[in-house]
């Protein structure tokens, strides 16, 4: 008499396949979970883009700002800045505005810029630049100058003491920015707490949405085939394989659905802003390293999710008795 | 002496409908000879279903087990009753349970392709077996496109279309028409004929009687008669 044999385990080949053939066969409704995750997606990254927009906003808005002051301060100096020369003493690491204003100088007109003993006392101010303590006294910084002023971006900078046989009472020294008084201090830290809750906070309900909207898409596609599962049982599939076979399929369409929700959610957020701002100013600062780390996130976590929301009722139905899963009506 | 091919020891299937406990079998013992045609009779209600459902190892019963080649079915790995279900049964249901998206010859060849068959093999075979049950003109409908009886037919070439010794038909009539279920009759006494193939049918159509070789009335959750054909009367029903 024949003997019962085993059932083949298909290879994951063929198991890719068939998930192929499943989502061309079934495209419509492919494409309608495809936009719940699309949609999930893109909300989610269109959130993190706006807040590193925002950021950028604010980062580019503030050192505009700095760099205006201190083109200010020099002109309340010096008066208008071309035909006059301004030496130059950098320190250390020179910061973002720093850089700006360097740029905007080289660029002005009849402007000269030159090291100090370049300049051989010509200079009409000096710019202290950078984080660093100075190498020179001011006295010797300044040593020629008919008026010496120095104009200093840091007001604890530590300096050399004077030559011998010079005084720094000659030196008038200006700061470019004063101290903030603890009041204004204080004003900007709460105001820096609070965006950061709100930011955390817009952040976890866009999580939350995100979740629902793409497990909800591919619980539907998965139990709205209950039968076609039982149907699978009854013809001889074993329930790794149905697993297997949602999976890849879920991954498949779990993947199309987050990179085209990330770039969907990308784009608007910019044609958002971009409109209302410019383009100029939300790219000039904009966190580029945090925007593709945060595309990456969403690339990875929406296929994921897709597929343990797949998963879930999947093997629920692979697990399920025949008879069971061939009741069910969805 | 026939050879048994599936045998029903003592099968008992519990049902909880909230607290109380309903006993939709009471326990059935029967078996089933190779290539014969039996009809399962019996009104709604009665526990032919979830019967049949234990033939099929569709269903898992609460005490009690189905003998299938010698072998306790219940009590084989996963991997081997997945075996007899998709070379050793054939099943027909009611309601045809197509995969809706698919063709029909994407449909009929299902069974080959959970064995491993390669595409070109499935594609010759279904096809030929939808011939032979009418439809070789019908390959690339979609079910939707199809009548019942159309259906019910790409329904038994899937059952069909690994050659199976068993072919369990659960009211393969009862959707249907007078005209298409007498065909669909026809068709499978055909094919007991024809393949030398095992038939079960669980039914309330009283036309299935004068085909069946034998007929398990049951009631109640029990087998009340079992029957050959020759001692049935047929009085008007």
């Amino acid at each position: 008499m024949e003997q019962i044999g085993k059932q083949v385990k298909l290879p994951l080949g063929r198991a890719l396949q068939i998930a192929v053939q499943g989502i061309r066969i079934r495209f419509g409704r492919s494409l309608v979970t495809v936009s719940g995750v699309v949609l999930g997606v893109a909300f989610f990254m269109s959130n993190v883009t706006s807040q590193l927009i925002k950021q950028a906003i604010a980062d580019e808005r503030e050192q505009r700002q700095t760099l205006n002051l201190m083109l200010t301060l020099m002109k309340s100096e010096i008066g208008d800045l071309s035909g006059k020369t301004v030496a130059l003493a950098t320190f250390g690491e020179t910061t973002v505005s720093e850089r700006d204003l360097l740029a905007v100088l080289r660029k002005t007109p009849g402007l000269t810029l030159g090291a100090p003993e370049a300049l051989g006392g010509k200079a009409h101010l000096l710019l202290v630049l950078g984080a660093g303590p100075a190498t020179a006294s001011p006295d010797i910084l300044t040593a020629g100058m008919a008026q010496p002023v120095l104009l200093d971006s840091l007001a604890e900078r530590a300096y050399p003491s004077a030559k011998p046989g010079s005084s720094l009472a000659q030196v008038r020294r200006e700061l470019f920015f004063g101290r903030e008084s603890e009041e204004q201090a204080d004003k900007l830290k709460t105001q820096a707490e609070q965006a950061t809750f709100r930011t955390l906070w817009i952040g976890i309900i866009s999580i939350l949405v995100t979740i629902i909207g793409i497990a909800n898409a591919l619980l539907m596609s998965v139990t709205e085939r209950f039968r076609e599962i039982g149907t699978m049982k009854c013809l001889g599939a074993m329930s790794a394989f149905i697993r297997k076979l949602f999976l890849i399929e879920s991954a498949m369409l779990g993947f199309a659905g987050a990179v085209i929700g990330t770039a969907l959610g990308t784009l608007l957020s910019f044609a958002g802003y971009g409109l209302t701002f410019g383009f100029g100013l939300i790219t000039a600062a904009l966190n580029v390293g945090g925007l593709l780390v945060a595309a990456a996130a969403c690339i990875a976590g929406g296929t994921v999710l897709s597929m343990l929301a797949a998963i879930y009722p999947a093997n629920f139905a692979a697990r399920m008795v025949p008879a069971s899963a061939l009741r069910t009506n969805v | 002496m026939r050879n048994v091919i599936a045998r029903a020891i003592d099968v008992k299937r519990q049902y909880k409908l909230g607290k109380e406990t309903v006993w939709a079998l009471k326990g059935i013992s029967l078996d089933i000879y190779e290539g014969e045609y039996l009809s399962i009779m019996g009104p709604s209600g009665s526990g032919k279903s979830t019967f049949f459902n234990m033939i099929g190892a569709l269903d898992i019963p609460s005490s009690g087990t189905i003998e299938f080649m010698g072998a306790d079915l219940f009590a084989l790995p996963e991997e081997k009753q997945a075996w007899v279900r998709c070379n050793k049964i054939g099943y027909i249901f009611q309601t045809y349970n197509l995969v809706t998206v698919m063709t029909a010859l994407e449909n009929v060849t299902l069974p080959m392709v959970l064995k491993g068959a390669s595409k070109k093999a499935c594609d010759a075979r279904a096809a030929e077996v939808l011939d032979q049950v009418g439809l070789g003109h019908r390959l690339h409908h979609l079910p939707g496109q199809l009548s019942g009886g159309q259906q019910q037919r790409v329904a038994i070439a899937r059952a069909l279309v690994n050659a199976p010794s068993v072919i369990l038909a659960d009211e393969p009539t009862g959707n249907l028409d007078k005209a298409t279920g007498a065909e669909i009759i026809d068709l499978l006494k055909r094919l007991q004929v024809e393949h030398n193939a095992t038939i079960v049918t669980a039914t309330h159509d009283v036309k299935m009687l004068a085909i069946s070789d034998r007929i398990a009335w049951i009631r109640d959750g029990k087998l009340d008669r079992l029957e050959e054909r020759k001692d049935v009367k047929f009085t008007k029903e």
